[in-house]
């Protein structure tokens, strides 16, 4: 029976004219979605190249005003913006610590339109983990943009519905069922084996697609091999997961009608419902503390400290004995205080930074624990790691900002309370900011959605065997 | 080839067919007649296993339906009153389609040779169905059943709607099946065609035999005459 359906299902389908018609809307559809994502990818690169840019004219200005106070000259600058104070390098002259886009950003924008992808942190700036956290929405699971995950993840499973919903119905309601379960098969083996193949020639179709897209904006899917691999790996385990689905509806429910309005509604419970459902409970269970509650303690905090500025700076240098001053000519000035200050706020901070990242790290475990219940969160999971803009990405790229951050004022601190001038000769030791990518992990995703398809699949089949042929010719 | 041993259908309390027994051997024709409702269709769909008897039971080829449904699919074939197949395929595809779906592989000249035993004209074998007739359509179901060499053929109304051509070539056809020694029960309401193709003729009526006769036993007129007396019977009865 397979070789058959094998030879006339692609003839059918030829002549009803539906590869040619998901030949033309994969083409656009994907075309489109790469073109969108690399157009974002581009203005990334472009607002990081921008950034850095400016950075280093400003070093140019910067090295030019040094060389001039070095050889004795007047400068017509501001007194605190002269760059032989380590506090002018390490405020106005900060790095740019950017997060490059991976090669594959294009494929999800996943985090990237919520998250900065460069910042300069800057030594009288406030620490860097306020700037980086979505507080109050920690799982975005609900994503805007028309990039290739939302073509997969959204639209896909539309056109495999509209592809697969009426696979037994239509031989029913024409008639022609009647004479096929006439013939000596199990009509449940039939529909799946009729599923299959739709499910074989769409498979092809998208690979083709999503190649001939590739190849035509000049991307090479063979450049990065393994994700390229892996992305089709996920878009066909995407793809048998709703195949399945559509099984267990052709067999279950019954007319053309009905198997259509069923399998969008379970379109709208596993790619909407349940995505914002975990989003809410996360939210409802492990509430975030308030944020507004967190900028006033914040701001106590710093009144409280300003006016105790002499006293938490003598308490630091108690601490630091090494910036003693043995010169009796020389003072402690305003950057004294406010660095020994913040310093004392930022320890404050801490415990209150912590209930958030506590808070926000329950969250992400509970979506986490119960991701498996949606393929479209498993799909979208997968697809932002393969992007590099996943939340573990982002998190990575935090940490490595804060380590960094500390870095810089680390460095330009003792310049500070040794009351030494930041000379030309500093400069090359200006530390700078590499990102250091998250090594892929593996994508546990996608065994997953073939796990939960082949299950699917197995239910129907094995249901099937309880249900008698003449069950399913006669539902309706 | 064909029996059915108090072969009882009921839904809830309406009774479809009620301790049918028939028994048609090979090389006969056995024309159900009765009035819609009669229970033709329900013996058929037993017979096919498309619905589970309530009690009683039915046999191909000595095999009892319900506890082997695909065995005795083997050597049957059906045709309904409207046969459909697959409207973009041709008479040959789709012959070669069903054919291999019941494990006949067959080579194109095969194919050809069962449409044009089935009559149907050279110049349709590559025409998509879609622009077949009814009558041409029942050709393609009789070549259906030559491919897969059915030991039985059950037929629900199927000259009902064809022209008087048409249906004189499907009795013809009937003949000649006959002649290779397929047993054939056919449901019809169409008395005249029953009395010329078949060798056994039953009246039904709600659900129950009432009578039978060996076509060869009975004139047009007395086989009208009992049909009509059955129905009266009953509606007087009833």
């Amino acid at each position: 029976m397979l070789s058959y359906n094998f030879k006339y299902e692609l003839k059918l389908l030829l002549r009803s004219r539906w590869i040619q018609l998901l030949s033309i809307i994969l083409l656009l559809l994907f075309g489109f979605s790469t073109y969108n994502g690399l157009q974002k990818v581009e203005k990334r690169k472009n607002d990081i190249l921008a950034a850095k840019t400016e950075i280093q004219e400003n070093d140019v200005l910067m090295l030019k005003l040094l060389d001039s106070v070095e050889r004795g000259m007047q400068v017509n600058v501001p007194s605190w913006t002269i760059p032989s104070s380590p506090m002018a390098v390490g405020n106005y002259h900060p790095r740019v610590a950017a997060m490059e886009p991976q090669p594959m950003a294009f494929l999800a924008t996943g985090q990237a339109d919520l998250f900065t992808h460069y910042v300069k942190p800057t030594v009288g700036g406030d620490d860097a983990a306020l700037n980086f956290t979505e507080m109050t929405s920690p799982v975005q699971l609900l994503f805007g943009s028309f990039d290739l995950a939302f073509v997969i993840i959204y639209l896909l499973p539309l056109l495999i519905i509209a592809f697969s919903y009426n696979v037994l119905s239509a031989e029913k309601e024409s008639g022609s069922l009647r004479l096929l379960a006439a013939q000596p098969i199990r009509i449940q083996n039939w529909v799946l084996q009729k599923l299959a193949l739709r499910f074989f020639w769409l498979s092809l179709l998208v690979i083709f697609s999503l190649l001939t897209v590739f190849f035509l904006l000049g991307l090479s899917p063979f450049g990065n091999s393994n994700t390229f691999i892996s992305l089709l790996g996920l878009i066909l385990a995407y793809m048998l997961f709703w195949f399945a689905l559509a099984f267990l509806v052709n067999l279950w429910v019954g007319s053309s009608a009905k198997n259509a309005v069923s399998l969008l509604g379970l379109w709208v419970v596993f790619v909407l419902l349940v995505p914002s459902v975990l989003n809410q409970l996360g939210n409802t269970i492990y509430p975030m503390p308030s944020r507004n509650l967190m900028i006033n303690e914040l701001r106590n905090m710093k009144a409280e400290v300003t006016e105790k500025q002499d006293e938490i700076l003598d308490n630091f240098l108690r601490d630091h004995p090494e910036y003693a001053l043995n010169d009796s000519t020389q003072t402690r000035g305003f950057y004294h205080r406010l660095m020994a200050s913040k310093k004392l706020v930022k320890e404050n901070m801490e415990p209150i930074l912590q209930s958030f990242e506590k808070q926000l790290q329950n969250q992400q475990n509970w979506v986490e624990k119960f991701k498996w219940v949606s393929p479209a969160i498993l799909a979208q999971e997968s697809l932002n790691q393969m992007a590099g803009t996943s939340k573990a990405d982002y998190e990575n790229y935090r940490k490595q900002v804060i380590v960094f951050a500390e870095e810089w004022r680390e460095h330009l601190l003792p310049f500070l309370y040794n009351n030494q001038d930041f000379s030309s000769n500093d400069y090359a030791n200006l530390p700078s900011f590499r990102y250091t990518e998250l090594t892929s992990g593996s994508q546990k995703g996608i065994p997953m959605l073939f796990l939960i398809s082949f299950l699917l699949t197995a239910v129907g089949l094995i249901s099937s065997r309880t249900r008698n042929s003449k069950e399913v010719l006669n539902q309706g | 080839m064909i029996n059915t041993n108090n072969l009882t259908k009921k839904y809830g309390e309406q009774t479809a067919l009620d301790h049918l027994n028939l028994d048609v051997k090979e090389g006969e024709i056995y024309c159900l007649l009765g009035a819609n409702g009669a229970g033709k269709t329900t013996t058929i769909n037993l017979l096919l296993g498309f619905v589970e008897p309530t009690s009683g039971s039915a046999f191909i080829n000595q095999l009892n339906v319900s506890e082997d449904k695909r065995a005795t699919k083997r050597f049957l074939a059906y045709i309904p009153e409207n046969l459909m197949l697959y409207p973009s395929l041709t008479a040959l595809e789709n012959l070669d389609y069903f054919a291999g779906v019941a494990g006949k592989r067959l080579s194109q000249d095969n194919l050809k040779g069962f449409l044009a035993e089935a009559g149907l004209q050279t110049e349709a074998f590559n025409k998509r169905i879609a622009t077949f007739s009814k009558g041409m359509r029942q050709k393609v179901g009789i070549a259906i059943a030559l491919a897969k060499d059915a030991k039985v053929l059950l037929l629900d109304e199927p000259t009902s709607g064809l022209d008087p051509k048409a249906s004189n070539e499907f009795g013809l056809l009937l003949q000649k099946l006959r002649g290779k020694g397929v047993a054939t029960l056919m449901a019809t309401h169409d008395i005249f065609r029953a009395k010329e193709v078949a060798t056994h003729i039953g009246i039904m009526k709600d659900g129950q035999l009432k009578q039978q006769f060996v076509a060869n036993d009975i004139s047009l007129s007395k086989l009208e005459k009992a049909y009509l007396n059955t129905m009266e019977y009953n509606e007087v009865g009833s």
